[in-house]
């Protein structure tokens, strides 16, 4: 049956088709006629009452008045709405912040790929990354996409079929350049109001760095002090590029400006950790070993998908059907006495 | 039971002509973005469940996708959310080749199924004007779908916004002599030094006949929704249907039946 609901009322139990719920008025029928043959007998008056007879006969239309009421009311549709729950896992809330500037594009020998780019950096990550966020069942995953522009995908949740759904669209083509500063700087946003529980990640996936101005960095050294949330950098790095521990022949922020960014987030005041991956394997490693950090007690609310109620109707009017259905097979057809 | 559902990439321009504010009805934003927002939060709400729903933006030469199809009941929320968050500054580039965008548009949709089709939201801007659009070298009708016309006839101004969305007045040409022809510079229209835009209905149109799309023109969210349901861009899917409360209702026409008064037995 269509549910047509979705989220815009807050009560606990609800109802698919109210209107059958007007089916139960008609409960009065089996109460006033009770269904049994009538026997013709010449002188009925002169029986003696029987108090249990009658006990019974109440009984049974109760009892069918009751059945019809079960039908009613599952015919009704009766469900328990979706409902939070607060539950306690071991995990982490992580802001994935993946790089889909153009050069993503690229596999990791720096060669460009055309249309049917399965080995790119962005391809691999998105694989990856999907088989990480499968294997974290207990986390809360948000996810922005940048290139010159920060992209809003997805605030932090639960929905891992919706993570899946916006971190496999990240394989496709990127375009544009690569700029870091205001990705951070909405990643972060994403745990502000957010009740401070589990760890708090941002994981960066960049295949680059970017100049970044002073004061930008500022800010930023402030939002991550602010929301307390550590920074995992998974750098892919192009084979012909520079590494991030040693420091460049002729230090010059706009050449090498990954090994200045990476001076700058050591210099964040919070837990910093960076990876290099320069082939599939290492980038394979390099989220195997995120995956091992980060476990704290992680209190969070799930949301239970409404419950159909209505089979325990029917289930209790079949049983009360039963009854009815023993007592009919008992009752005298004829009256041969 | 087979039902009719819907499978869509909406690909969404977002190039700054799609500020325009030329959409006047009440309660509704003016701008063409927040319209186009607005319309498809309405199919989000109408189309029946068992639908899916990607989402993704076009600008420059390029569409790129934020979501994959997504059921659009049991996600609507997240849904929801990413649309209302989509937003002119995500551009990567400020430019606007329009045929690029949708034909990488179509491409996006062919690799995600026979059953997805395309719904791309433009007002037909191109910007730096083209005098013809590249021709597109796909199988016209492929993909089914439908571009979406957005904005009006009249020519109105484009704003200007800086970063944080404030007004900084409006394009006017000579901020842009850089980049158009000297046809398209002011001095032919007196006074006018604002650079307009319009729905270019006839180049979406030359490009949804290129393509075997159709074309919608965008005027309320209730006609978006009508033409995105149109019969030939439905999919016929298996969905479960629950059948107790119909047997439920007949148990009770029974047992009703039972209770009615009979004949006394004969002797």
């Amino acid at each position: 049956m269509p549910d047509d609901d979705r989220g815009r009322e807050r009560k606990a139990v609800s109802f698919s088709h109210p209107w059958a719920l007007l089916l139960g008025l008609l409960a009065v029928i089996p109460w006033l006629l009770s269904g049994q043959k009538k026997l013709g007998y010449s002188s009925i008056a002169r029986l003696p009452e029987d108090r249990l007879s009658v006990w019974i006969d109440r009984g049974l239309r109760l009892l069918a008045a009751m059945a019809v009421l079960l039908l009613a009311l599952g015919i009704a549709g009766p469900h328990l709405r979706e409902q939070w729950v607060e539950k306690l896992g071991t995990g982490a809330q992580i802001a994935l912040l993946v790089d889909h500037s153009s050069s993503m594009n690229e596999n990791f020998s720096g060669a460009y790929l055309g249309g049917k780019a399965n080995e790119s950096k962005s391809a691999l990550a998105a694989k990856l990354l999907v088989e990480f966020v499968d294997r974290r069942r207990d986390d809360l995953f948000a996810l922005v996409a940048f290139s010159a522009a920060p992209i809003y995908v997805l605030p932090l949740t639960q929905d891992r079929e919706a993570v899946r759904a916006g971190v496999q669209a990240l394989g496709g083509r990127g375009h544009g350049i690569t700029n870091i500063a205001p990705g951070l700087a909405m990643a972060l946003d994403y745990f502000k109001g957010q009740p401070l529980t589990g760890s708090r990640i941002v994981l960066l996936v960049s295949d680059g760095g970017a100049r970044m101005e002073e004061e930008t960095g500022d800010q930023i050294r402030q939002l991550f002090q602010d929301v307390q949330a550590s920074l995992y950098w998974i750098y892919l790095r192009n084979p012909k590029g520079g590494r991030l521990s040693v420091a460049p022949k002729n230090p010059n922020e706009s050449a090498t400006p990954e090994y200045f960014l990476h001076r700058y987030f050591q210099t964040l005041g919070v837990a910093y950790q960076a990876y290099e991956a320069d082939d599939p394997q290492t980038l394979q490693q390099a989220i195997a070993a995120v995956e091992k950090l980060e476990n704290r007690p992680l209190h969070y609310r799930e949301k239970l998908p409404r419950r159909d109620m209505s089979s325990y109707c029917y289930g209790l009017a079949l049983s009360c059907l039963l009854v009815l259905l023993v007592f009919q097979s008992l009752e005298v057809k004829a009256w041969n006495g | 039971m087979k039902r009719s559902v819907y499978r869509y990439l909406l690909v969404v321009d977002i190039t700054q002509s799609m500020n325009a504010r030329d959409y006047h009805r009440t309660g509704l934003p003016a701008d063409r973005l927040g319209f186009v927002k607005v319309s498809i939060r309405q199919a989000l709400h109408d189309l029946p469940c068992g639908s899916e729903l990607g989402l993704g933006l076009f600008t420059t030469h390029h569409t790129q996708l934020l979501l994959e199809p997504l059921e659009i009941c049991q996600h609507f929320s997240l849904l929801d959310d990413t649309l209302e968050h989509i937003d002119w500054r995500m551009a990567w580039a400020a430019d606007s080749h329009i045929a690029h965008g949708l034909y990488s548009g179509l491409r996006e949709a062919a690799r995600r199924g026979k059953e997805t089709r395309l719904a791309f939201f433009s007002d037909g801007q191109q910007f730096p004007p083209e005098p013809e659009a590249p021709s597109f070298d796909g199988k016209p009708g492929e993909v089914g779908g439908v571009i979406v016309g957005v904005g009006g006839s009249q020519p109105v101004p484009i704003p200007r916004l800086d970063r944080e969305n404030r007004p900084q007045g409006f394009w006017e040409s000579v901020d842009l002599r850089d980049y158009l022809p000297a046809s398209a510079m002011p001095g032919q229209k007196e006074g006018s030094a604002y650079y307009l835009s319009h729905l270019d209905e006839s180049a979406l149109r030359g490009l949804a006949a290129g393509t075997g799309l159709g074309y919608h023109r965008l005027e309320t969210p209730e006609g978006l929704v009508r033409a995105l349901m149109a019969k030939d861009l439905a999919a016929e899917r298996m969905v479960a249907t629950d059948f107790s409360g119909m047997l439920a209702l007949l148990a009770l026409f029974f047992l009703l039946l039972t209770r009615l008064p009979r004949l006394p037995g004969r002797k």
